[in-house]
């Protein structure tokens, strides 16, 4: 029991250390690889390459003064920049990144907790960081954060649909719920090989989940200043970010768990294999924003429900049907 | 586990009561998300995870959301003041009347039953709720749940005639 609780604890704080030091470098890999497809150098001046740029940052964000405007909604004004990096944080929970190992005789799985359910609770978790978005931007009292709010918002809603409905092919392929066995159920094969449609599904609509470019609607600069997070200074602004970057962490390894083998491979300790993964994915979503421009509001609503929802609807059928003639 | 239901119950209550003691419209939705997170607290102490995430995915992170965007839209920043007519008055005492009639006859007819039926505890976690949901629900309860998807197929397309007007 004791030995449980120290090995979960230490889990934890490794996930959350993990987590929160790969969201604040990836401001530098975004920084640096969108420099490199502009042709730039990017940030060179702090430490060797701008290594230590996410340092210089924090403690830029964390002296600057932090406002909060005078007919702002107190609480939920400061409610808000938390809610946003609570859901992005807490999904790491089931999310396995390495096959079990054992210690003094105790076989530990590198998991936080197992649960049966876990693509539901993540899901769960992902729905809801659509709060932070909202409250954020009625909270500032003031327009062009609530524009900003109500756009995401409805973009959010929108592409929640087609990501939930990309995940079912995998449950029905895998037969189970938990992230454990479906990674266990993808030592033979990926499941992006039966899973192609879903994979692409889930990666267009996750983006759009985290407002990233080509779906930063809510936060276009051109339109709506910086869309919800207008008001927000100091380490308030930084908690949006951070929450942004983690999300995109937290949506690289649910692809690497449910499309790419999770922590599977060989020769390498499986932990590397599932951070090499994860690398991978989160490049291709830095890639998306440096490629494409921001959509139109028709032709993003007409994306989401014209064509990621009936192809993700088609896909679960399509993989029904084959499953029966195979007979699995 | 007894604590935990009592902690449950204590932030449900309270935030039940928050829900219609507090003035702001976007604050009282705000609280029947908690209310929402309690209550799938209790899914969890009864071993219904599956439930537990479906309170959170399809109310706390759907229903809500949209309730929320109403009250934005409509910038309901504080409630106007309400008017106080006989006949609002009138209903909610009988309703409040008629839920403390069903709590002490509940309170009253109720005493320790005992679990019936094959599903027990073990044999759940040994299928997984999700399982056994999902297999009631394609053949015990095929029509109620058929119905239930007519009825909001009824009302999505009920939604879309008003939209387009």
């Amino acid at each position: 029991m004791i030995f449980w609780l120290i090995t979960t604890l230490i889990k934890i704080l490794l996930v959350f250390g993990v987590l929160l030091l790969s969201a604040a470098y990836l401001t530098l890999l975004e920084r640096k690889v969108a420099a490199r497809i502009q042709n730039r150098l990017g940030p060179m001046e702090a430490g060797f390459h701008g290594i230590l740029q996410p340092i210089a940052d924090g403690i830029k964000l964390f002296f600057k003064e932090d406002i909060i405007p005078a007919d702002a909604n107190k609480i939920l004004f400061i409610l808000a920049p938390i809610i946003v990096v609570i859901p992005a944080l807490t999904t790491f929970a089931v999310i396995p990144f390495g096959a079990p190992i054992r210690i003094l005789g105790h076989i530990v799985p590198l998991q936080i907790t197992n649960v049966n359910i876990g693509i539901l609770f993540i899901l769960a978790l992902s729905s809801l960081g659509i709060y932070g978005v909202v409250i954020g931007g009625w909270a500032s009292n003031s327009k062009y954060s609530l524009l900003g709010a109500i756009r995401t918002a409805a973009q959010m809603i929108s592409y929640e649909l087609s990501l939930a409905l990309s995940i079912i092919g995998v449950i029905m392929i895998a037969g189970n719920l938990s992230l454990a066995q479906i990674v266990s159920s993808q030592a033979h094969m990926w499941f992006i090989v039966y899973q192609p449609v879903g994979f692409l599904i889930y990666l267009i609509a996750s983006t759009a989940e985290m407002n990233r470019v080509p779906f930063d609607l809510g936060e276009a600069e051109g339109e709506l200043v910086a869309g919800f997070h207008t008001e927000y200074s100091s380490m308030k602004f930084a908690f949006y970010f951070i929450g942004e970057y983690a999300q995109i962490v937290v949506n690289s390894a649910i692809i690497t768990t449910l499309f790419l083998g999770g922590w599977e491979g060989p020769f390498l300790p499986s932990v590397l294999w599932f951070v090499l993964k994860v690398f991978v994915v989160t490049l291709i979503y830095i890639w998306f924003r440096w490629t494409y421009p921001r959509l139109r509001y028709d032709e993003l609503m007409d994306l989401g429900w014209k064509i990621l929802l009936p192809l993700a609807l088609a896909n679960i059928v399509v993989t029904g049907f084959i499953m029966i003639l195979l007979g699995k | 586990m007894d604590a935990l239901f009592y902690i449950f119950s204590i932030i449900a209550i309270f935030s039940a009561l928050m829900v219609i003691l507090v003035k702001n419209p976007l604050t009282s939705a705000l609280y029947v998300v908690l209310c929402f997170f309690a209550l799938a607290g209790f899914y969890i102490l009864l071993n219904m995870q599956f439930l537990a995430a479906m309170q959170i995915l399809v109310y706390a992170g759907a229903i809500i959301v949209l309730i929320v965007l109403v009250i934005m839209l409509l910038n309901l920043a504080k409630a106007k003041d309400t008017i106080k007519d006989f006949h609002q008055l009138s209903v909610g005492i009988i309703s409040v009347l008629l839920l403390f009639v069903e709590i002490i006859l509940y309170l009253n007819t109720a005493g320790e039953t005992k679990p019936t039926g094959i599903y027990t505890n073990a044999v759940i976690n040994k299928i997984g709720n999700t399982q056994i949901i999902g297999q009631f629900l394609f053949t015990k309860y095929v029509f109620p749940f058929e119905v239930a998807s007519i009825l909001l197929l009824v009302a999505v397309i009920g939604a879309y005639i008003f939209a387009k007007k």
